[in-house]
């Protein structure tokens, strides 16, 4: 069997580095797929009080919260095993993700809208049209508006699980301590070799049922056979994969 | 041979079998059964299926196999198929020794491999035991040639190149026929089936379980 690449050495990025910056045209997304997510809910919190009901749009919130996190992990599961920086439309996530491995700390140094705002984008253009189409459904808008803010929040829950404890508001440490969100504990497994597990980024709490059934190694296996790509967590990680160290201890909290 | 360890939730989901399922020495001769069972994830799970218009699939957690095309105490289809290095070999060939004859999807695959790897390790306790062990896949010679190379191999993998072999000997498939199934056979010396041990994601339970009824005998 290969060894493992031993830990590269890299400079890491300054903090002022542009990359990490927002830009006006990353707030107005971030602010157009709050207005959406905001929108769906409310579609749903006024149509439920009109029609009286209570139970099934609390359930169906509920029930989108649990799908955000199934939805994060499958995509992150794809993004990470799959394609490259050149693949069509997910090229630039699936570099960023593979960065991420790298110096997995910088995400905590991006800035809000910056962080957010693709999967604002996605969001105002998936969501804003079965805003439109299903305002009159009161229930299936609270999943949807659930969902689909906890999609558009998960790279900020993510954040805060690469935080350090000391440094993460209160509540945020007692929403990951109570299973919320995505705890730091958790997230730091998906970030040890062979890193294929701990894919679920919301709550996580589809995490252990999805790595105890083997279900990302199924989906693998059928891929493989399927159509013949071999997930990248099948290989010995290269050097863009392990967690580099940095040459500038001091640049990380 | 019908083992009861979690049940998830995948291993509710029906596995395929090809049409043809009806087993001549099945118990029930008068109406034939479609039958099939797969161990997803360590759950032995067994249904039967009416071959009448009307589907009623039963799960039963502990009921036999009665019509697969290979069960415990038939002989298996004989065959001849090319090893690793190209030479033809036949089942025949094993008769006189019990033999270990493990289905398996795929070379180089994780799964797979830990389960190659693990039958290496324990290689000498099997020939203590009498024992040869045969493993199958769909793969080619060159990459059953280049698996047991790196892997340092000891036994025989066979080719069986359009899963011929795994569809007359009726191992199940998985995921809905996307998975080809794991399957372990155990063979007494007169070719008898003594032992069918099906468990896809844990793939060194397959050598605990055979060396264990090895060790028994």
């Amino acid at each position: 069997m290969s060894k493992l690449n031993p830990t590269p050495l890299v400079t890491p990025p300054q903090l002022d580095d542009p990359s990490i910056k927002s830009t006006w045209s990353h707030r107005a997304w971030v602010a157009t797929g709050c207005t959406t997510v905001l929108a769906s809910l409310a579609v749903s919190f006024i149509g439920s009080i009109n029609s009286h009901i209570w139970l099934e749009p609390i359930l169906s919130v509920f029930a989108g919260y649990l799908f955000a996190d199934l939805v994060t992990g499958v995509y992150h599961w794809g993004i990470d095993n799959y394609g490259d920086a050149s693949t069509p439309i997910f090229g630039s996530q699936i570099d960023a993700f593979q960065g991420h491995h790298e110096l997995p700390w910088w995400i905590t140094k991006r800035q809000f809208a910056n962080n957010l705002h693709a999967l604002a984008r996605a969001i105002t253009c998936t969501v804003l049209p079965i805003c439109l189409i299903w305002r009159d459904r009161p229930v299936a808008m609270g999943f949807v508006g659930m969902a689909s803010g906890c999609i558009m929040f998960s790279q900020q829950f993510h954040a805060w699980a690469h935080g350090t404890k000391s440094k993460l508001p209160r509540l945020v440490v007692a929403l990951q301590g109570g299973g919320v969100i995505i705890s730091r504990s958790q997230h730091a497994g998906h970030h040890r070799p062979p890193y294929n597990n701990n894919y679920c980024i919301v709550s996580g709490v589809w995490n252990r049922f999805l790595d105890e059934n083997k279900v990302f190694e199924a989906l693998e296996m059928v891929v493989f056979l399927k159509l013949g790509r071999r997930p990248r967590s099948w290989s010995e990680p290269n050097s863009g994969w392990t967690e580099a160290a940095v040459d500038s201890p001091a640049m990380v909290d | 041979m019908v083992s009861l360890v979690k049940q998830p939730l995948l291993s509710l989901l029906p596995t395929t079998q090809s049409p043809k399922q009806y087993h001549p020495f099945a118990a029930n001769t008068t109406t034939p059964f479609k039958s099939s069972q797969s161990q997803f994830h360590g759950l032995n799970l067994t249904f039967s299926i009416p071959c009448s218009s009307s589907f009623t699939p039963l799960i039963s957690k502990t009921s036999l196999i009665v019509s697969a095309k290979v069960n415990k105490g038939s002989v298996p289809p004989s065959f001849t198929l090319k090893d690793q290095d190209g030479r033809n070999v036949s089942l025949s060939k094993f008769k006189g020794k019990p033999v270990v004859v493990y289905f398996y999807p795929a070379d180089e695959t994780p799964g797979c491999t830990k389960q190659a790897c693990a039958f290496r390790d324990s290689y000498e306790k099997f020939k203590k035991a009498g024992a040869e062990v045969v493993g199958i896949s769909g793969d080619d010679g060159a990459s059953h040639k280049a698996f047991a190379k790196k892997y340092k191999l000891p036994y025989t993998l066979l080719s069986d190149e359009g899963n011929k072999i795994r569809k007359e000997w009726g191992v199940p498939s998985d995921l809905f026929g996307t998975l080809p199934g794991r399957q372990t056979y155990v063979l007494d010396k007169n070719g008898v089936v003594q032992l069918i041990y099906n468990n896809q994601f844990q793939p060194e339970k397959h050598i605990d379980e055979t060396l264990k009824f090895l060790q028994s005998l």
